[in-house]
């Protein structure tokens, strides 16, 4: 990392402590569910961004996480941390199932499967109501004995950062150049000894990973897990944050998942539009601004310092 | 000297159009052998096939007595063959110095630390002249030096044959002779067997120890670089192309 | 037994439908590599459309029908001019593209149609006793018939006209064809249109018997998609025989096992293909 980079990060988590001392409980919400999104866009952006393949399963193997530990919780009693262990090894094995089983195939064998697989796991977790409780939402206990949004807020900026660092270790670690090898071209990076299928598949497994321990806080701050949570609406906004924020960039999501919520807190008041408008914003973003916000800013940048 | 591949019966077809049909041949160790023929004759699928990209859906192919026939591309690389594109292919995304690496990485081999992989690939970069790129983005190499990229990524993979894929296309005179430079050292300092496809008649015939002719998919012609010019068949295949 | 049957019926009735609107993705698959996600919100636009074109204004159904169908054809050339056409080559934006165009439609039909499921008058009325051993409801008849007759003219469109042609050149070799004088992108482009108007025929079909909602779209996609994996991407026939498997297992699995998890059988197809047959029914396994 370079010292400048490495400054600027520090400047940031510094300022990132704090919002408990001025923010209101609402807004204090806002920036935790944030967080999650960060954690969400940031990991989806790992596979998407940096190699390529689409998942439509990342808000399902978040569910897979917030369930799993939810319902260990629950009925037998665990502590939420070893749920949350425990849900994300559910979600890693999963994500190399299925990628195991469709990545050989190609990409949009990937995205076929996934957005089923979000779609099967709706219908259970809706229909297998006296595990999971269906529509009304599973009951789970938090992480604190007195609830705090001071104390979740620091668990999930703690849990954040640590997530970041890991993703930025693999991106620049020779892994993370493989999956960019991978994503440049696939038949040079398959002739030049790259298992491009493991690589995939690798690259998937710790994606779906990540968002099943994103999920598994998630659901221990809501204390109610309901089928929104793996829903395809859900993935949709960690799309939208990753493709507006800017995909294949480190920064990109971190922005996108930051300025999406906070937007659509303000958007909420005249009522459930943000998704169209998000949609609409993504779309343009996709055609005409590949790169994304950070993208933009960043050759703004160049071009004003340069 | 022991053969180092050898194929059989070799033949690949796309829709209706055989590309390749019932080819045999095989290198020696340490030879250089041309594979010449006409546009269209299935010289690039015959790399193909020998790189993995394709299979063949009859014949097989074996590398030093190895059978090879269905493998994939990563797993023909780490047994030695190592590829450059006719149309380039390096990883424009990525640096110099990444796309060296990748061939490195592609060894297989963990017990390198990543310091020693940087070390060998500034050295690979210097070995083809592209010292002091190794920071710039493939992407804005010119097409010479992207070849030269491309050839340094196969290299490290520690290939025991190399299949160049018209290397020397679009070079100027001096630039060809630069590149059949590096190829003569590439050959009788890091000893390897090369296998090329050209178009560049005279660097071809004068380079090569033999000469491999294709015609619409069929093995036509083998023997010395002087048999191969006045072979009449070869004469004629070359002949029905226009713009030989 | 009669029951059985009935369930049977039922299945091929819905199985002829889904390999129309799996014949709509499976086109632009075989051509342009694009899957196209939103393939579902056109199906439940052409429903709504059909719809409102006979109940609100009054159309004769019969002409409601293909007007809808053509409205859903020009939404899909628009989608391919304006969003598609700029990622061909770049399979990433196209997954993603298309994937925030269903939920941006579906969004917009919730907007413009609201979330109620709706449904197109029947055409016919009645039931008729087949071969004296079960009552079958005349609509489901038509229907089959109507999607029998979508599907003969699929296939002469593709196995005869210059349109077909193209298409089969483009999908086998696209540098090949454009040698031979093919334009692609008009090709492409009217390819799109058409798979979207398959989307949307089997929606105009279907809907007079299952009412459309915002929110079944993404199970139309779904379907779509698990019928041209198990027949194979780009094979025709691999659509036909996928869509009369799907449609029969998923009515008798509906029947005898669990309504609830009718979709459930599906995937279970999808994961089962997947492991033992890459590749599909009637699909080619590739190099």
């Amino acid at each position: 990392m370079g010292n400048k980079k490495l400054w600027i990060s520090f400047a940031f988590i510094i300022l990132a402590l704090f919002p408990p001392l001025f923010l209101s409980q609402y807004w204090l919400h806002v920036m935790i569910i944030s967080l999650f999104y960060v954690m969400m866009a940031s990991s989806w952006n790992l596979i998407a961004g940096f190699t390529g393949q689409v998942s439509f399963a990342h808000a399902a193997f978040s569910g897979m996480g917030a369930y799993t530990s939810g319902m260990l919780t629950v009925y037998l009693g665990l502590p939420p941390w070893l749920g949350i262990l425990i849900g994300t090894g559910v979600a890693a094995l999963l994500g190399f199932g299925l990628g195991y089983l469709c990545i050989r195939m190609g990409g949009i064998y990937l995205s076929l499967t996934t957005l089923g697989f979000s779609e099967i796991l709706r219908i259970i977790i809706t229909n297998e109501d006296q595990w999971t409780r269906g529509t009304m939402g599973l009951q789970v206990p938090g992480f604190f004995v007195e609830y705090s949004k001071t104390s979740y807020y620091y668990l999930f900026l703690i849990v954040t950062i640590l997530l970041l660092i890991v993703i930025y270790k693999i991106i620049h670690s020779e892994m993370g150049l493989t999956f960019r090898a991978v994503l440049n071209d696939e038949v040079a990076a398959s002739s030049s000894g790259i298992n491009t299928v493991r690589v995939r598949v690798l690259a998937f497994a710790i994606s779906s990973a990540m968002s099943g321990l994103a999920g598994g806080f998630y659901g221990h701050y809501l204390m109610l897990i309901t089928p929104d949570v793996p829903s395809l609406g859900q993935m949709f906004l960690v799309l939208a944050m990753a493709v507006i924020g800017g995909m294949g960039s480190f920064a990109g999501p971190i922005v996108g998942s930051f300025v999406l919520e906070i937007l659509s807190e303000y958007i909420r008041v005249y009522g459930e539009y943000h998704v169209l408008l998000f949609g609409l914003i993504a779309l343009a973003m996709a055609r005409f601004a590949p790169e994304g916000v950070v993208g933009i800013l960043r050759k703004k940048w160049r071009r004003e310092w340069a | 000297m022991g053969v180092i591949i050898e194929g059989k019966g070799l033949t690949k077809s796309f829709g209706g159009l055989t590309a390749v049909k019932k080819v045999d041949f095989h290198l020696n160790k340490g030879e250089i052998v041309g594979l010449i023929g006409p546009n269209g004759a299935g010289k690039t699928t015959l790399f193909n096939l020998m790189s993995g990209v394709y299979h063949p859906e009859e014949g097989t192919l074996s590398f030093n007595g190895m059978e090879i026939t269905s493998l994939k591309s990563f797993e023909i690389c780490r047994l030695g063959i190592a590829r450059t594109f006719q149309i380039v292919r390096p990883f424009l995304k990525m640096s110099c110095l990444e796309n060296v690496l990748i061939g490195i990485i592609g060894r297989g081999d963990p017990r390198e630390g990543i310091k020693a992989k940087g070390e060998e690939a500034r050295k690979l970069l210097k070995f083809v002249s592209l010292e002091g790129h190794e920071k710039n983005s493939a992407n804005n190499l010119t097409l010479i030096e992207k070849k030269r990229l491309e050839m340094a990524r196969a290299l490290a993979t520690q290939p025991r044959l190399l299949l160049l894929d018209e290397v020397l296309a679009g070079l100027n005179p001096s630039e060809i002779l630069q590149a059949l430079e590096l190829i003569e050292v590439i050959r009788t300092q890091l000893k390897m067997t090369i296998f090329w496809i050209e178009h560049v008649m005279g660097a071809i015939m004068k380079a090569s120890d033999r000469i491999i002719v294709l015609d619409q998919g069929e093995k036509i012609k083998e023997g010395r670089p002087e048999e191969v010019v006045n072979d009449s068949k070869v004469i004629e295949a070359y002949l029905g192309e226009s713009d030989a | 037994m009669s029951e059985l049957l009935m369930y049977l019926t039922n299945g091929i009735v819905i199985g002829v439908i889904n390999a129309i609107s799996a014949i709509g993705v499976s086109l632009i698959v075989g051509i342009m590599k694009v899957v196209n996600f939103a393939h579902g919100e056109l199906y439940i636009f052409a429903g709504y459309f059909s719809y409102h074109l006979s109940v609100s204004l009054g159309v004769p159904p019969l002409l409601a029908m293909p007007l809808s169908i053509f409205l859903i054809f020009l939404i899909g050339i628009g989608m391919e001019r304006t969003l598609i056409r700029p990622t061909y080559g770049d399979e990433m934006y196209s997954l993603i593209i298309t994937f925030v165009l269903s939920i941006v439609l579906q969004n917009a039909a919730l907007l413009i149609f609201g979330p109620y499921p709706q449904k197109p008058p029947n055409w016919v009325t009645g039931a008729m006793n087949i071969f004296g051993l079960y009552h079958y409801g005349n609509q489901r008849i038509l229907s089959f018939f109507i999607s029998i007759g979508v599907l003969l003219s699929i296939f002469y469109l593709i196995k005869r006209t210059w349109f077909g042609k193209s298409i089969r050149a483009i999908s086998q070799d696209r540098e090949m064809a454009a040698l031979v004088g093919v334009d692609h992108l008009k090709v492409n482009m009217l390819a799109f249109g058409l798979g979207a108007a398959l989307a949307g025929a089997a929606g105009v079909v279907l809907s007079p018997i299952f009412p459309v909602t915002p929110s079944g779209s993404s199970s139309v996609s779904l379907n779509a998609f698990i019928v041209v994996v198990l027949g194979g991407m780009g094979s025709l026939k691999g659509c036909v025989v996928g869509g009369l498997i799907l449609g029969i297992l998923e009515n008798l699995g509906a029947a005898y096992i669990s309504t609830m998890y009718r979709h459930i059988f599906g995937f279970i197809i999808l994961i089962l293909v997947l492991v033992f047959r890459p590749w599909g029914l009637f699909g080619q396994k590739t190099q």
